[in-house]
């Protein structure tokens, strides 16, 4: 008799259920979306935060300072510690490996360059532009191209070289210099392929307007010619030098394997008082969740451990702010969250109840036939069971389609949306329909049967 | 009674008797306008939210001079075409020798402005307070590990320096020492002929700023720092967007949610309509009574859905961004507007419906 009951009112009253029904499929799909675009936009908005430059950046213990003006560093290269480029790909091995996204290194000195017989005074600066790094059986590209993301060339960027040390075996005659320190290998000088017998680098555009260099010009740097494939519009020091493929710098200036500076990119967890306390003032159990949680700090600390001799710091700069917006901004899209979730809420329990207040009459008739408060009451609560149900569904798909669009419209990548958050949405449909139906069924019960079957109330 | 006294009654009658219809009809207007009100009040303000968030990352323009010292004349008129909120740090710099004979760079500037651009440094203080002497991290680890006076040299002079705050930034600035512009000349003979900019404002604002600062400061270099600008350009937009795009969403969806809840209860009342109809009113009657309880019931949900749509904007402004959204009284009319037409489209919608099938057939339940 129930499901008989409960069969019958969905088949003869299909335009109140589909009311019922297309209200609460609305509701939570705007909950599903929602929920999709509030948990996915820390993401895409670090992204590109991760514009403002790179986070973190390595840098040799030693006893000298820096000295750096403008972005151009006026230190000899005889001077001081190094960085060991075969170092490097170990950044990848660390228990947030997966959170650097990457990674730059840089060399520089001053030096004297040369075009058709006119001198003049610049930085070289050797860095990775798009270098395939290998760690393990993991192949990553990495280099200023996506660390330094608003470096802009006009023309080619340059070729990178390949990878030390493989590219050291086709040459053939050895060199070490006297003045390669100690702790860096003495190394095989690598023949260029024919087809590069003038690298390309980039120039910066304050140095291509005062030296006069165009892209196709050749200069030449301690005997080696160097080919302009771009100009490079940085905004900050590199406008004055010249930016050309670490390994080329290298040679150049007989530092094999040696950078001066790593700037790294990671994803981090902005701080938050637990992340901004002394790691080695904490218990045990608590330096393995800092130590297992991705803040900037923590980073810093297993890169350290990793690359020997380092000093790696966050440049608050940029470490500190990037937190502070993403917060901003995920906070907005979770507050406006909570205002579309208690929306739909209302619009839902609306629905519910406008349709349930319009069956008195078939709850007048069933109690005059002798139905128990119960018994209407759960037939009236299975059927918005059944349409929760099927609205949570259907509501669940439309909305991840919505974030998807979201998402790949504006970012270009799209938002997935979690499976759990389904049962989430189930959940809530159910919550939501039942609160919306049950004060309808309690007031639809309290009239008096007759009164309702003659049309009064 | 009147014709009119008749229609007004059964206007007021028909909300008045069945209060808990007129209310969830209210509710759904009222929750449309509220969510309305709340994402266009958040999005029209959002942009400059966000912007301001971008001051801490401190100057985003730099301006050269390309010979010569930067004289106070220039820098009153720098200050005076910026028309937004901006601080301006004049800067120069010397590599001078430390008490060890190593070399460090000295800079000189504005210790004030220049504080308050790198507000995202950490910073402890070493002891001499009022000295406007700012030791990098490293340099303090090399020269006065305990923020001990220290002695540095140019060329010939000497000059006994008492660091005020030893800061950790992890840029460059680690490796130098700033001191006060006036000590920094006196020691070096050098005047600054760069400035630090911080404008304060949208991407358009900032732009305008820069072109304005061009156009007033002939031959001189000004060049936005384009990590900052860019990323600020990009993450407000991209935000926009989104709120855009779901604000989009969820009032649509909400609104069709509430025109359904709206046409389904007119057609509920196929009967009032039909008992009309059969004493005598005519369609034009029946339709108008159902339209002024429609906009009625719209009008009322629609104020109070943007008193709270105001207030909930309101509400994430402080709660989000420490400053409040304030409400924009020029959203009120099309509030108010867009509910009672849509309110009118849902509502007689369903009546052309209605009006083809006979009263008789509605009044014997068919």
């Amino acid at each position: 008799m129930f499901f008989r009951l409960l069969f019958e009112s969905f088949r003869r009253q299909k335009r109140r259920k589909s009311v019922a029904f297309l209200a609460i499929a609305l509701g939570m799909s705007i909950a599903t979306a929602m929920i999709a675009v509030a948990a996915g936009i820390g993401d895409k908005i670090s992204q590109e935060l991760r514009s403002t430059g790179a986070n973190l950046v390595i840098t040799p213990i030693e006893d000298t300072l820096d000295v750096n003006l403008g972005g151009v560093d006026l230190k000899p290269a005889s001077e001081g510690a190094y960085i060991a480029e075969s170092d490097l790909p170990k950044l990848k091995g660390i228990f947030w490996g997966h959170n650097i996204v990457g990674f730059a290194p840089f060399l520089g000195e001053q030096k004297t360059f040369t075009k058709n017989g006119k001198n003049f005074q610049a930085e070289l600066i050797g860095t990775y532009f798009d270098q395939t790094v290998r760690y393990g059986k993991e192949t990553v590209t990495t280099g200023v191209r996506s660390v330094n993301r608003w470096w802009q060339v006009e023309g080619d960027w340059p070729q990178d070289y390949e990878d030390w040390p493989n590219h050291a075996q086709a040459a053939g005659e050895r060199r070490c210099d006297a003045d390669v320190p100690r702790e860096l290998p003495c190394r095989l000088e690598f023949s260029l392929r024919s087809s590069d017998a003038a690298p390309g680098v980039l120039a910066g555009r304050g140095l291509a307007a005062s030296a006069g260099l165009h892209i196709g010009d050749l200069v030449t740097v301690a005997d080696r010619q160097l080919r302009i494939s771009g100009i490079l519009n940085s905004g900050g020091g590199e406008d004055q030098a010249i930016v050309a493929p670490l390994h080329i710098v290298q040679q150049l200036l007989r530092r094999p394997n040696a950078v001066r500076r790593v700037i790294v990119s990671a994803l981090t967890k902005p701080e938050d008082a637990f992340g901004r306390r002394d790691p080695s003032k904490m218990t045990p159990a608590q330096r393995d969740r800092w130590y297992c949680s991705p803040y900037a700090n923590s980073i810093a600390f297993q890169i350290s451990e990793a690359l020997p001799n380092v000093r790696v710091e966050q440049v608050r700069q940029v470490e500190q702010n990037q937190g502070k917006v993403l917060s901003r901004v995920s906070g907005l899209m979770l507050l406006l969250t909570l205002a579309a979730l208690l929306a739909s809420v209302l619009a839902v329990s609306a629905a519910m109840a406008a349709t349930i207040l319009e069956r008195r009459q078939e709850v007048g008739l069933m109690k005059s036939l002798g139905a128990s408060n119960i018994s209407v009451a759960s037939l009236f609560l299975t059927e918005a069971g059944l349409l929760a149900l099927a609205g949570g569904v259907t509501g669940f798909f439309a909305g991840a389609a919505l974030a998807r669009t979201i998402g790949s419209n504006i970012f270009g990548s799209s938002i997935e949306v979690h499976p759990v958050v389904l049962a989430l949405i189930l959940f809530a449909a159910l919550t939501i329909t039942f609160a919306g139906s049950a004060g309808a069924v309690r007031k639809a019960m309290q009239f008096d049967p007759a009164v309702v079957l003659r049309g009064d109330a | 009674m009147s014709r009119r006294q008749l229609f007004l009654r059964l206007l007021v009658k028909a909300a008045w008797v069945r209060k808990d219809r007129a209310l969830t009809a209210l509710i759904a207007v009222a929750v449309v306008a509220t969510i309305a009100t709340a994402a266009i009040t958040v999005y029209s303000d959002l942009d400059n939210k966000l912007s301001r968030e971008f001051r801490s990352f401190g100057a985003n323009v730099v301006v050269s001079k390309p010979a010569g010292a930067l004289t106070r004349d220039e820098l009153a008129r720098m200050d005076s075409t910026l028309a937004a909120k901006h601080l301006i740090a004049p800067v120069a710099y010397a590599i001078a020798t430390g008490p060890n004979g190593g070399r460090v760079v000295l800079g000189g500037t504005d210790i004030k402005a220049f504080r308050e651009l790198n507000s995202s440094w950490s910073v402890r203080d070493a002891g001499h307070a009022g000295s406007q002497v700012l030791l990098g991290s490293r340099t303090a680890d090399s020269f006065a590990r305990h923020g001990e006076a220290f002695t540095v040299s140019y060329n010939a002079r000497q000059t006994t320096l008492q660091p005020e705050i030893v800061f950790a930034s992890g840029a460059d600035d680690d490796s130098r020492i700033y001191l006060d512009l006036k000590q920094f000349t006196e020691l070096t003979g050098i005047e600054p002929s760069t400035a630090l900019v911080r404008v304060e404002g949208r991407p358009q604002e900032i732009e305008a700023a820069i072109n304005a600062l061009r156009s007033s400061l002939p031959g001189f270099e000004v060049r936005p720092i384009r990590q900052i600008t860019q990323t600020q350009t990009a993450v407000v937009d991209k935000t926009r967007a989104v709120v855009l795009a779901a604000s989009t969403v969820i009032v649509t969806l909400i609104l069709l949610c509430m025109m359904v809840t709206f046409t389904s209860s007119v057609l509920e009342r196929r009967k009032d309509f039909a008992v009309m109809k059969a004493l005598g009113a005519s369609n034009k009657t029946v339709n108008l009574l159902f339209a002024a309880e429609a906009a009625l019931l719209a009008l009322a949900g629609a104020a109070a859905g943007f008193v709270v749509g105001s207030g909930i904007a309101f509400w994430i402004g402080k709660a989000n961004f420490d400053a409040a959204i304030l409400p924009q009284a020029g959203l009120l009319l099309p509030v108010l507007l867009g509910s009672a037409i849509l309110a009118l489209l849902a509502s007689t919608a369903p009546l052309r419906i209605l009006q083809r099938i006979q009263p008789a057939g509605i009044l014997r339940g068919e």
